[in-house]
């Protein structure tokens, strides 16, 4: 969000596990609402991720997050 | 007239009560509810019990614990009256000889009492047990865990620098109460106290004084064979002497999370193959760290309970103090209060 603050179009990452944070500081933020791609199980929370987890996890966002840059 | 048998003491008002009973060393140090006779009859009337009812000794320390006086500490800790049932099953079960009250509460170590509670009752009460369910915020957490303290200290006269003889003590004597996520660990997890021999329907009460706990965290683990190699060696780095009082050593209880729960739901392990992996590798005597010495017989003094929120690769391990863990049923139908 700071980065959106400072002009800057970025993407956020969070887990399912940690939705309910996030959205939280989106609303303590003044930004309830703000969009976030979500990654969830079978991948861990703590982003604990081989190199092949990683890139089959990008693979599988990127579609989202250029929908997202581009709206 | 009241029926309340304690002595009673008139003041001005609150704060005049509370200053006296922290002088009078009634309290934990931190702020009571006043335990008024209407208070406390009332909470006796729901729990449908009469003050005089004997709850259990402490042999050692000359102590009877009556109704009225865990009545009395439930309300000054907090408590709402339908907490009380629950707050008498966990009196009766630390007032177990095998609990070893006079040890547990007097020891160097500091050992605090972990009350852990299974069936319909978390619901009613609100007793937490997912995410932070160790911590504060919770009403019936915080009140039930801090009740059973006062009894310890105000009955059982487990005061520091009396018969409490704690070197330093631990912030988990102020309170420790959970719930076990029955319904976060499916349908191949029997609920703890299931495994001890009651109903699914039953509402119980576990207690187990505690003297080290030690997190058990694994972000890496990604098989059941994993998440048991980790808690092998979290338990493994203190081990626990055994006691012939005891005829071992008390129950290890090992509360897993969500993130190290969901491998072993997904392949199926059940806890008792979780016991069958770990019972021989934490009993061994030539293994690395120091072993647990329960009775070979008796896998199930390991007890596996599920509580915890998502986000940490984690487990808790709780190393016993010198006592056996005790299940009492939480006996008096829940109701609510006015």
């Amino acid at each position: 969000m700071e980065l959106e603050w400072n002009g800057i179009p970025s993407i956020t990452l969070v887990h399912e596990a940690l939705r309910g944070s996030a959205e939280a500081i989106c609303r303590v933020s003044g930004m309830a609402g703000y969009p976030f791609i979500t990654v969830d199980y079978p991948h861990v929370p703590t982003a604990i991720w081989t190199d092949d987890e990683i890139a089959s996890i990008a693979k599988a966002v990127a579609p989202e997050v250029h929908r997202q840059l581009s709206a | 007239m009241g029926t309340v048998q304690a002595p009673q003491h008139e003041y001005l008002d609150v704060d005049a009560l509370v200053d006296d009973y922290h002088e009078r060393g009634w309290t934990d140090g931190l702020p009571i509810v006043a335990p008024t006779p209407e208070k406390v009859e009332r909470f006796l009337a729901v729990a449908g019990l009469r003050g005089d009812e004997v709850l259990g000794h402490v042999p050692t320390r000359e102590v009877t614990v009556t109704a009225e006086q865990v009545a009395i500490n439930a309300v000054m800790a907090g408590c709402r009256a339908e907490y009380l049932p629950t707050v008498i099953a966990a009196v009766r079960a630390h007032l177990h000889e095998k609990a070893n009250c006079h040890s547990t509460t007097g020891t160097l170590s500091g050992a605090f009492q972990m009350v852990i509670v299974n069936g319909p009752a978390r619901a009613a009460l609100g007793v937490a047990c997912e995410g932070a369910c160790f911590g504060p915020g919770f009403r019936a957490n915080a009140t039930i865990g801090r009740a059973l303290r006062l009894v310890i200290r105000n009955a059982c006269r487990a005061i520091p620098g009396f018969l409490d003889r704690a070197s330093f003590s631990t912030p988990a004597r102020y309170s420790m109460c959970f719930g076990e996520d029955e319904e976060g660990s499916g349908a191949t997890w029997r609920p703890m106290h299931v495994e001890r021999g009651f109903a699914a329907t039953d509402s119980t009460v576990t207690v187990q004084s505690v003297m080290v706990v030690v997190p058990a965290t694994d972000f890496t683990a990604r098989t059941p064979e994993a998440v048991c190699d980790t808690l092998v060696a979290t338990i493994r780095s203190k081990g626990t002497s055994g006691d012939a009082f005891l005829e071992g050593a008390g129950e290890v209880v090992v509360v897993i999370g969500p993130e190290h729960r969901r491998f072993f739901l997904e392949a199926g392990w059940s806890k008792d193959d979780i016991r069958a992996n770990l019972h021989p590798r934490i009993t061994a005597l030539d293994g690395p760290g120091r072993p647990v010495k329960f009775p070979d017989t008796e896998p199930e003094r390991l007890l596996l309970v599920a509580a915890g929120g998502p986000g940490m690769g984690e487990s808790w391990v709780f190393i016993p103090h010198l006592s056996r863990a005790i299940t009492e049923p939480i006996r008096t139908a829940v109701t609510t209060s006015p």
